[in-house]
């Protein structure tokens, strides 16, 4: 058997990321790959283990004691994104944003 | 039938499927808690007596694979490997098999001895879904598949019947992983046999095809095979070259075809697809075309409730702030000899003024939060951030970038924080500059007093109005800045998760909202308190200094009027040249909040009451307040019930009657102070103006601080130029458009 690159649905999962299409639900990724909803889940899961994609936490906010508890951070729902080689990382610990 | 081996049980499969209650219910009270050797995950193990024989049960860590990533992957792997149990009952969803088959397959590929307990049927019938359990079992190599619903003991006596018969042990089922991999695995195969050890110590096969999956892990232990582990990197590398995929992807894309071929034999679904209804409404709500403007819809109803339903208990604390909070400090200061002193004058016409100006508007935050909260508890604020999402993509801003926007309708600095989402600098510094148009939440008490003294019932599509100016304005900030500074940048995509829809819960509505209106309330007993001394001391002070006049000097006299008296020519153009104006906008840079306070402290409020009745009791007071608030709570209800018949009445030629529950005739105009105040110092359209200027000019300081804090001085001072600039000008046009086509009046 001669399994070529790119026609993998595992693959098709990780292009659609990296052509760039915008934002899509996971029900509506499911529907247009044709996978069910849990599959697919696992599927980003494997490739956010193999460091291609991640997740998106929920942004914190160190202005003042409340931190993440901040009544006015908006709690959105887990999103997954391609991870870029030349993306430089999430704002460093140091929480001063990036070099100016 | 019984054997003279002990049987050792072990509970495998994903988190949340149901294996806990499922212990429970085989091991009844006869359980036992530690922890796995050298982790820190709990392992539980209980006992029963299945035909005369003591079985243990192993309860093992959910997870949803044997690829070793997490500690719970190990520690169930090491298991299965070293201790070699009868029999493996993964447990698994059966309203997500898909998902749940991986584990299975891995463990047919482990040689374990299976059965699936195929948990949770009735979910997936509700769902839509029939399976087969005979077709799955059938496509998984014949081993037993018992249906269960785990919380009602269903399918129990089937699952141990299952365990007695122990048949059959192993599934025969080999994955074909096709002919360039199924070589390598052979030729490892090969290798792993020449070590009697090892191949006494794992299943052959499945260490082949670890192996080759460049299990981490496993490499480690055997770090002391290195022929074996060059031969399979060798094998990694001819498989990556031919196949142009690393054999750990491919694998396990095989496995996944294996799943939906199985899945594809065993599950019917019922019309839909097996879609929820969430799913079905998602298609409407989340649609490219009908997403936005049902998302402006809701956000209207917002705005209509929010400004309609909390206007009777605005005026109600307005009232107790104006007349028994002030009569009683007033009357306080008398007993102890301050009567008409500078210390009555600062709480009088300073504290209470400055933050009793501000405090009236808690009724309306409140609406406003528990009508947002039900928007997040529902699940629809996820949808709302999905549907602006792809707005902001059409013209040209990052797709992420909605999160910190849609925040910054609460509060700016969380949002400016909220830009940490971003990977790259330059779109957090874009985002953060873009968040700051939208109204936070402190700004609309200023729409809330000027769009109910000047636009009456429309006061609700006004600010309506001012919401979507601010987003049209970072909208188009974002496209120029995208064209001129960040040209071809390339779109990103996300995948984002929908929970589905549920009924909002009133306890996480009603803390939320408190949590919320809690904050704003702490922002008054400090920033807005603090302004309004300040405040009153500047304009107690003389602009010359003379202590002598000390709260004794015109308004326009003291020092505040002379500072704002300064810049208040540069806002003549927008229609709101006063220095009272021009002043309320200064200490708004500290906080949106203290506008209003400032111009209830400024514009000379005070209370509005006949002179000649009599001052009332403190049991009047008492009284008054009671009844007043009885009256205010029954207008909140009518309000809330009038929603529907004004909502109809948008439509021409439609007229349906309102309620009037205490028979009250509609005030022809707000006779409040601060309103009086406003209507002679304001026009409608200059109104409109101060409104824009109010939306669009600089944040206030602590976001300020933020911005600084996140990028630094000069894109600090960028904004605060750009921000001023564009709500100046703004403004202006608004005014000026407004004259020029007859509207001035």
């Amino acid at each position: 058997m001669s399994t070529a690159a790119a026609t993998t649905t595992l693959r098709q999962v990780l292009e659609y990321f990296e052509v760039g299409q915008g934002a899509v639900s996971l029900p509506q990724l499911a529907r247009t790959l044709g996978i069910e909803r849990g599959m697919l889940q696992t599927m980003l899961e494997y490739w956010v283990r193999k460091g291609k994609i991640r997740e998106v936490n929920a942004p914190a906010c160190t202005t003042c004691g409340t931190a993440n508890g901040c009544p006015f951070i908006v709690v959105l729902p887990r999103q997954y994104e391609l991870v870029r080689e030349s993306d430089p990382d999430q704002a460093p610990a140091c929480g001063c944003g990036g070099c100016h | 039938m019984t054997t003279a081996q002990p049987l050792t049980i072990a509970l495998a499969g994903n988190p949340n499927v149901g294996k806990s209650t499922l212990f429970n219910a085989l091991t009844g009270g006869r359980q036992h808690t530690g922890n796995w050797p050298g982790k820190t995950i709990e392992k539980k193990e209980g006992w029963m007596t299945l035909d005369g024989q003591e079985v243990m049960i192993v309860d093992l860590p959910g997870t949803y694979s044997l690829a070793a990533y997490s500690v719970e992957e190990i520690v169930t792997r090491d298991y299965l490997l070293r201790d070699h149990p009868s029999t493996v009952i993964a447990v698994a969803d059966a309203a997500n098999l898909e998902r749940n088959l991986y584990l299975v397959c891995q463990l047919i590929e482990l040689g374990a001895s299976l059965i699936v307990a195929l948990n949770m049927s009735d979910t997936a019938q509700s769902r839509g879904l029939s399976i087969d359990a005979r077709k799955l079992s059938d496509a998984l190599g014949g081993i037993p598949v018992i249906e269960m619903v785990g919380t009602r003991g269903i399918g129990i006596e089937a699952l141990q019947k299952a365990i007695l018969q122990r048949s059959p042990a192993k599934s025969p089922l080999v994955f074909d992983y096709g002919e360039n991999i199924e070589h390598e695995i052979s030729a490892l195969q090969t290798s792993i046999e020449a070590d009697p050890a090892l191949a006494a110590a794992y299943p052959v096969r499945w260490l082949a095809i670890k192996l080759l999956e460049n299990d981490s892990y496993l490499n480690e232990q055997l770090a002391d095979h290195a022929p074996l582990l060059s031969a399979a990197q060798n094998a990694i590398t001819r498989i990556t070259e031919t196949l142009g995929d690393d054999p750990e992807t491919l694998l396990t894309d095989k496995r996944y075809t294996f799943i939906g071929e199985a899945a594809a034999k065993s599950i019917t679904r019922a019309a839909g697809n097996g879609e929820t209804a969430s799913d079905r409404a998602d298609r409407i709500i989340t649609h490219r075309i009908l997403g936005l403007p049902i998302f402006l819809a809701l956000m209207w109803l917002v705005f209509q409730i929010t400004a309609n339903v909390s206007a009777p208990l605005i005026d109600w604390v307005d009232g107790l702030f104006a007349g028994p909070v002030s009569r009683w400090v007033a009357g306080l200061l008398g007993m102890i000899g301050l009567g008409g002193s500078w210390v009555e004058s600062l709480m009088v016409d300073g504290v209470i003024a400055g933050v009793g100006g501000v405090l009236v508007f808690v009724p309306l935050l409140m609406v406003l939060y528990v009508t947002i909260s039900i928007l997040e508890d529902s699940g629809y604020m996820a949808r709302a951030a999905f549907v602006m999402d792809r707005v902001m993509r059409i013209i040209g801003l990052h797709g992420k970038s909605f999160l910190p926007l849609l925040i910054g309708f609460g509060c700016t600095v969380p949002a400016i924080y909220a830009t940490r989402t971003l990977e790259h600098p330059r779109d957090r510094k874009l985002t953060a500059f873009l968040a700051t148009f939208m109204s936070c939440g402190a700004r609309l008490p200023v729409y809330v007093v000027f769009a109910g003294v000047f636009f009456g019932a429309q006061s609700g599509n006004v600010i309506f109005a001012l919401y979507l100016l601010g987003i049209f304005v970072a909208l188009i900030t974002g496209l120029v800045f995208k064209r001129v500074i960040y040209p071809n940048k390339e779109t990103q995509s996300f995948v984002m998760e929908l929970p589905p829809y549920r009924v909002p819960d009133p306890r996480s509505i009603l803390s939320q909202m408190w949590e919320r209106t809690r904050g704003f309330v702490q922002n008054a007993a400090t920033i807005i308190l603090a302004c309004s001394v300040i405040v009153w001391l500047l304009s107690a002070m003389p602009a010359n200094f003379d202590l002598s006049r000390f709260n004794d000097v015109e308004p326009q006299e003291s020092t505040f009027g002379a500072l704002s008296g300064a810049i208040a020519p540069v806002l003549a153009p927008a229609g709101f040249g006063d220095w009272q104006a021009a002043g309320s906008l200064i200490t708004g840079f500290i906080a949106k909040e203290v506008v209003i306070g400032t111009m209830s402290q400024i514009y000379g409020v005070e209370p509005v009451e006949a002179v000649d009745v009599p001052t009332p009791s403190l049991i009047d007071d008492a009284g008054e307040i009671v009844t007043t608030f009885g009256q205010a709570f029954v207008l909140t209800a009518q309000e809330f019930v009038n929603i529907v018949p004004r909502t109809v009445n948008i439509i021409p030629g439609v007229h349906m009657a309102e309620a009037n529950f205490l028979g009250i005739e509609a005030e022809e105009e707000d006779t409040t102070g601060l309103s009086l105040a406003l209507t002679g110092a304001f026009t409608p359209l200059s109104a409109l103006a101060f409104m824009v200027f109010i939306l669009l000019y600089t944040p206030c300081m602590t976001s300020t601080a933020a911005m600084r804090h996140e990028f630094g001085g000069r894109w600090t001072l960028y904004q605060i130029g750009y921000t001023t600039v564009i709500a100046w000008a703004a403004a202006v046009i608004v005014y000026q458009s407004g004259l020029l086509l007859g509207l001035g009046g």
